[in-house]
């Protein structure tokens, strides 16, 4: 059973109301009057009504004032004026206003029986045409995860039922056998990497970031990155070190992406750096911004090459262990960072190795100023003290 | 010798508990399966578990999220460790946006991202099963 429509009649003629009253009630309404504009608008405000017939003649405030009202109230109210002398001139006026219809006194109870189901009927497509626009707008905001999650779910149902039979079957297979199922895992492992990365790019790139930002630890951030990259250095026998003063003032920003551009940057400088390498992690505060440094010990690159390293889909020359990787890393990164009113900046030299830099301006506590604005609050108080 | 522990997994997707079940079963935990939040809930009322495998989106959304908030306001549930799993764990950020939501919905849970290594697994609910067992036996 559908809920009943709210009907508000605003007119001055008792006669008019009492009528309307009748003959609207029992038709599946829930009808209210209003004997002027300003009890009209107050009891719209009260009523919430759908649909709203307004006399447009009446003493005090006018029916286009009513209208206007009405409109500020809530938009989709669906408004009909009664006119009372048949005078098309205020009625063409109401409706170019705004108005749904008109409805000329005298009017028969059919009359207003149909016109009344037709404004009800056009408040309704009003109504679901705004709930479809939002539906579409939640979907599309939300397109780039509702896709990754669908797509990930079965990958990640498959690849749990490899784990589990690897460890399962691990005394009946061969060893030909087990490759098969190792080279399965990293095929859906790589799929699933992919997938998170496209992710990635879409949210950064559709600006879904910076509307929540906290205030952000750069040392812990750096701890949480390194931590999530050692496993991966310490198969290449690579060591991490980081020298990031704990007294570091902080940032603001969204710690969980932040996180991820460092895990980027530190990963790569891994992924590209000679097994035995070095990894050096490293933060300052200059100028009002953290200057946060991952220096390696790796294979460097090429200087024709510095200018597109930070393009989406570059790959540097495969790294000493042909590593894969999707290409959208530092493109990546480099949104991220600039998501976050800072600057990210490269030094390479071939053999040698490679530095990135990221600046992100410092967060004063008691600034109010966006945080584009920071460093200029900041840069004459020394945040960083004596290190 | 203990008697085995009894684990609730919630999870919609049969697939991905078949694999994690054959994991548990081998290191021998009792495990029941509840494939919507639903019955998971009914379940978790009707028999003591000693944790739970939570999946976050399930239904027409996060709606694991609901069963974690709901088990942290009661005084009994709360007791149990949670370990979540989910698929999602950086997209958390991305979905919920502005809405505050942190991965520790309850005091004592886990969060792993699926797929799941079997041998970190039984890791982290041995963890979590001590851990748990620690707290009761301080309270005594």
């Amino acid at each position: 059973m559908e809920k009943p429509s709210r009907i508000l009649i605003i007119d001055d003629e008792e006669i008019v109301l009492g009528s309307c009253l009748a003959v609207l009630e029992g038709g599946g309404h829930e009808v209210a009057t209003a004997p002027d504009g300003t009890a009209g608008l107050r009891k719209a405000r009260e009523f919430a009504p759908d649909l709203v017939l307004v006399d447009l003649m009446m003493p005090g405030l006018s029916g286009f004032e009513v209208l206007e009202g009405l409109c500020g109230i809530d938009p989709t109210i669906v408004t009909i004026v009664i006119t009372g002398y048949s005078t098309v001139e205020s009625a063409v006026e109401a409706m170019k206003r705004g108005a749904f219809d008109f409805l000329p006194k005298p009017f028969t109870p059919d009359e207003l029986r149909l016109i009344v189901r037709r404004g009800v009927e056009r408040r309704r497509l009003v109504l679901e045409a705004i709930t479809l626009r939002r539906e579409k707008e939640m979907l599309q905001r939300n397109f780039a995860a509702i896709i990754s999650h669908e797509l990930r779910s079965p990958l990640s149902a498959v690849q749990q039922n490899l784990f589990v039979l690897t460890a399962e079957l691990e005394a009946v297979l061969d060893e030909s056998q087990k490759g098969r199922l190792e080279r399965l895992k990293t095929r859906i492992g790589d799929l699933l990497k992919m997938i998170q990365g496209w992710l990635r790019a879409v949210s950064v790139s559709e600006g879904t970031i910076g509307g929540d930002f906290t205030v952000v630890s750069v040392p812990a951030a750096v701890a949480n990155a390194i931590e999530s990259v050692q496993p991966h250095a310490t198969r290449k026998d690579i060591a991490i070190t980081d020298s990031t003063p704990a007294s570091l003032p902080p940032v603001l920003g969204d710690e969980t992406i932040l996180t991820e551009a460092l895990i980027n940057l530190i990963g790569n400088a891994v992924k590209y750096t000679h097994a035995g390498g070095k990894v050096a992690v490293g933060a300052v505060v200059e100028a009002g911004q953290v200057a946060v440094s991952v220096a390696d010990t790796g294979i460097g690159i090429a200087a024709e090459d510095v200018s597109s390293v930070f393009d989406a889909f570059y790959r540097g020359k495969l790294g000493p262990d042909a590593e894969a990787g999707c290409g959208l890393g530092l493109a990546l990164t480099r949104r991220i960072i600039e998501a976050h009113h800072g600057t990210i900046s490269v030094e390479s030299e071939i053999g040698r190795g490679t530095t990135f830099t990221v600046r992100l301006p410092v967060h004063a506590a008691e600034s109010t100023s966006p945080p584009g604005e920071a460093p200029a609050a900041t840069s004459t108080r020394d945040p960083g003290g004596p290190r | 010798m203990s008697e085995r522990k009894q684990l609730l997994m919630i999870d919609d997707d049969p697939d991905f508990v078949d694999g994690i079940k054959s994991i548990l079963t081998a290191a021998q935990y009792d495990v029941d399966v509840a494939h919507n939040p639903k019955d998971g809930f009914a379940a978790l009322q009707k028999k003591k578990y000693d944790l739970l495998l939570l999946d976050i989106m399930m239904g027409r959304g996060a709606e694991g999220v609901m069963i974690a908030r709901k088990m942290s306001r009661d005084p009994k549930l709360r007791e149990i460790p949670v370990l979540i799993m989910t698929g999602i764990r950086e997209q958390i950020a991305f979905l919920f946006g502005s809405q505050a939501l942190h991965p520790h919905f309850v005091e004592v849970d886990e969060l792993m991202e699926k797929p799941v290594e079997p041998r970190l697994l039984l890791e982290r609910i041995e963890a979590l099963l001590k851990a748990a067992g620690d707290r009761a036996n301080e309270k005594k």
